[in-house]
């Protein structure tokens, strides 16, 4: 399999985890484990560029988190998508669609 | 545990359970864990632990929610002093008598409540919340224990002072079981109805 570049990789972060959290309320090993799954490992995410990520996220007030207890009793800091975050997000995926239409174009590749 | 400390702490212990469960030997799977923290991230995560550690985490979690749910009990009191609504007193011997403040006392279980969901959304810890909510009732412990010192010197060193410790002891022992002892009860009601309130609704969700 072959990787994906460390810049493509960075800017794709931030609407991987945006997507997933528009759908669930997870904590920081679950957004990491679960994006790595989806995307067949070419996506992985280590604690050294997840939790700055998540931290800037939480700065810019598009994802709050809370400390909840889970069902096995442990304490885990939950993120969740805020309005302001939801908003964001539908630009963001245009943004990324056009992105790939024009490299499509250019390339020739075609979708998977 | 400062709070980074605690939500990195997390991701270990999950990423640890993970390889254990994909049939990795204990000793393997912790290094394989400990790896992930690393140079430049470790010391990073060093100095952020630091920062979060002097005195933040006391303030935030602890001491301001206790001020604030010390201040909503002062003006709940003030506000029933305002509407003249007056302490029941039960006279005991020797003239002294024990004040039983029910109408504040009633109250009281909002101002826990209160400063245990303002420490909580400071990530408080449960400790923490039951700290800040009992925070007024150990202020009044601390003033009246300061009452008896402040008596006991002047008694030692002002002739004539007029303070009875026959009278001092009793009176500052009734007001410690009404105004410190009772009231530390309705906070703590307070902070576990309010705790229990978040867990149904941690459940529900």
């Amino acid at each position: 399999m072959s990787s994906v570049g460390a810049q493509i990789k960075r800017g794709s972060a931030e609407l991987a985890v945006l997507t997933l959290l528009a759908k669930h309320r997870l904590h920081g090993y679950e957004i990491a484990k679960r994006i790595e799954e989806q995307t067949g490992g070419i996506l992985r995410f280590d604690m050294a560029s997840l939790y700055p990520l998540l931290h800037c996220l939480e700065r810019k007030s598009w994802v709050k988190a809370e400390w909840q207890t889970l069902p096995n009793g442990r304490r885990r800091r939950c993120y969740r998508l805020t309005a302001a975050g939801r908003k964001q997000l539908a630009p963001l995926r245009a943004q990324w669609r056009a992105f790939f239409h024009a490299l499509q174009s250019v390339t020739g590749f075609q979708n998977a | 545990m400062p709070e980074c400390a605690e939500e990195l702490a997390g991701h270990l212990e999950d990423s640890y359970e993970a390889f254990l469960q994909e049939g990795l030997p204990p000793d393997v799977a912790l290094q394989r864990t400990m790896c992930q923290i690393e140079g430049r991230f470790k010391g990073g995560l060093v100095l952020q632990l630091l920062k979060e550690d002097i005195m933040i985490g006391f303030t935030r979690k602890i001491a301001l929610p206790g001020l604030l749910t010390f201040a909503l009990a002062i003006l709940t009191a003030w506000a029933l002093d305002l509407a003249h609504v007056q302490p029941k007193a039960i006279f005991l011997a020797n003239g002294l008598f024990l004040p039983i403040p029910i109408a504040w006392l009633c109250l009281l279980p909002f101002c826990g409540a209160a400063g245990a969901l303002i420490s909580r959304r400071s990530g408080g810890s449960l400790p923490q919340r039951i700290a800040a909510s009992l925070f007024p009732s150990a202020i009044m412990v601390a003033v009246l224990m300061l009452i008896l010192v402040a008596g006991f010197a002047i008694s030692l060193f002002v002739a004539d002072s007029g303070w009875n410790w026959a009278l001092a002891v009793p009176a500052v022992a009734g007001w410690m079981l009404s105004y410190a002892g009772a009231s530390a009860m309705c906070l703590g009601l307070g902070a576990g109805v309010a705790e229990r309130t978040r867990r149904t609704r941690a459940t529900a969700i």
